[in-house]
């Protein structure tokens, strides 16, 4: 929860829209939690994406942990599947909220989640 | 001052104990521990002590750390009691401390100027007698003094959990207020951060207050909390249905633009729960499901 509050003062700073923020702000929440469940903890990194001119273009979030990993990606990104009799919508719930969203996992070594939210200005290329 | 401490006077019959050396020169090393403490602290000028009081403090600690060391065997560590002074006075300082929480490594910052005060005492005491070798008393020294500062950071680590503890549970009292809004209609405004401890105080307190007012409608209002998540949105779901199994429909409000939105992308689902935007809708809803409604009072010049 303190990652969510962090998540949403940061998107604010950056100039990002109320709803915009609140759904970086969920997914930091998303993320946090299901590290807290399912791997006993882990971290996670916030940063300001900047284009070359230094302007604020996004915000990357990294989600890392030590846990047992994910051992089907595909199932787990699955709306309604969940280990641990939670709702099961975290994961592809937060995919939804960001732009990007790639995740890996070694089995027995730990999940790591990388997460952009682009400003609204977008980058040309990517509309 | 009387001479205690010779432990085994055949054995060194020319030597005085460490204690003793330390004792002689009580008021030196005092002093130059005041001068090294006290004027750095003056020009910050803690909370927590007078210049005076904290001499006090640093005099009580000087000499109960040196009788400790005065009374226990040479070859042993002296006990560190629970009940003895030197533990009573820490822990005091410790209490002291507590109020005052960014100086909260003070007590630890003084007890280790001290050590090295007494450490350097310890080398001039040695190369005057020059029977004993210099590593043993230092090395006794020194293992005291990490037990006593072991003893002062375990102090400060409990009482400082001892008050977060406390105020969890007062956090808890004070968040998860059921108002009876009108008869059979139950209002509960969440405030803050859900998280299971609270959900589950929550669905307790509401439950209990469905039973005993016979609620045919609960509001819940979400207008305070910040964030909305799956596992906010769980909590909330199953106290729902809880209450639904009391015979209480739930209406829930105050959930803003954004949280609607971040919901669906989500998600979840509130399934037919009755949601209105804003809790003076929801209010309105709750009256007319149980029959009733504001009106605007007749005038009574017009009947």
């Amino acid at each position: 929860m303190q990652a969510a509050r962090a998540a949403r003062q940061m998107a604010e700073h950056l100039g990002f829209g109320r709803a915009q923020a609140y759904h970086v702000a969920t997914a930091a929440s998303e993320l946090t939690a299901n590290m807290a469940v399912h791997a006993g903890g882990g971290t996670l990194h916030l940063q300001p994406l900047t284009d070359n001119d230094g302007s604020i273009i996004g915000l990357e979030m990294r989600a890392e942990d030590q846990g047992p990993g994910i051992p089907d990606l595909d199932l787990a990104m699955t709306e309604g599947y969940s280990t641990a009799r939670r709702l099961g919508c975290g994961l592809p719930g937060a995919s939804r909220l960001m732009d990007e969203f790639s995740i890996s996992s070694t089995f027995g070594q730990g999940t790591r989640i990388r997460a952009i939210k682009w400003c609204r200005h977008r980058p040309v290329d990517r509309s | 001052m009387p001479r205690i401490g010779i432990r085994d006077p055949t054995r060194m019959p020319m030597t005085v104990s460490l204690s003793q050396h330390l004792q002689t020169h009580r008021d030196e090393i005092l002093a130059e521990w005041f001068a090294k403490w006290l004027p750095a602290d003056n020009s910050g000028q803690p909370g927590w002590a007078s210049p005076a009081q904290t001499r006090h403090i640093m005099q009580t600690l000087f000499d109960q750390i040196l009788s400790a060391l005065t009374t226990a065997p040479p070859d042993q560590l002296p006990d560190l009691d629970e009940q003895a002074p030197l533990c009573v006075h820490l822990r005091h300082l410790a209490a002291e401390q507590a109020r005052n929480p960014e100086q909260a490594t003070d007590p630890l910052r003084l007890l280790f100027s001290l050590r090295q005060l007494l450490l350097r005492h310890v080398t001039a005491w040695d190369r005057k007698s020059e029977t004993l070798s210099m590593a043993e008393p230092m090395l006794r020294l020194d293992r005291y003094f990490d037990r006593i500062a072991l003893f002062a950071f375990n102090s400060i680590l409990s009482l400082r959990d001892r008050h977060i503890s406390e105020q969890n549970l007062s956090l808890m009292e004070l968040s998860t207020p059921v108002l009876r809004l009108w008869h059979q209609i139950l209002l509960l405004p969440l405030v803050g951060i859900i998280d299971t401890g609270r959900a589950r105080q929550i669905a307790d307190h509401l439950l209990e207050a469905i039973a005993r007012h016979e609620a045919r409608v609960t509001v819940i209002d979400l207008t305070g909390v910040p964030i909305i998540d799956t596992s906010v949105a769980q909590h909330i779901m199953k106290t729902i249905d809880a209450a639904r199994l009391l015979g209480s429909r739930v209406v829930l409000t105050g959930i803003s633009p954004e949280g609607a939105q971040t919901l669906t992308k989500l998600g979840i689902r509130f399934g037919d729960v009755i949601c209105r935007a804003s809790l003076r809708a929801g209010i309105a809803e709750a009256l007319m499901i149980t029959g009733k409604r504001i009106t605007a009072m007749e005038d009574p010049a017009h009947p």
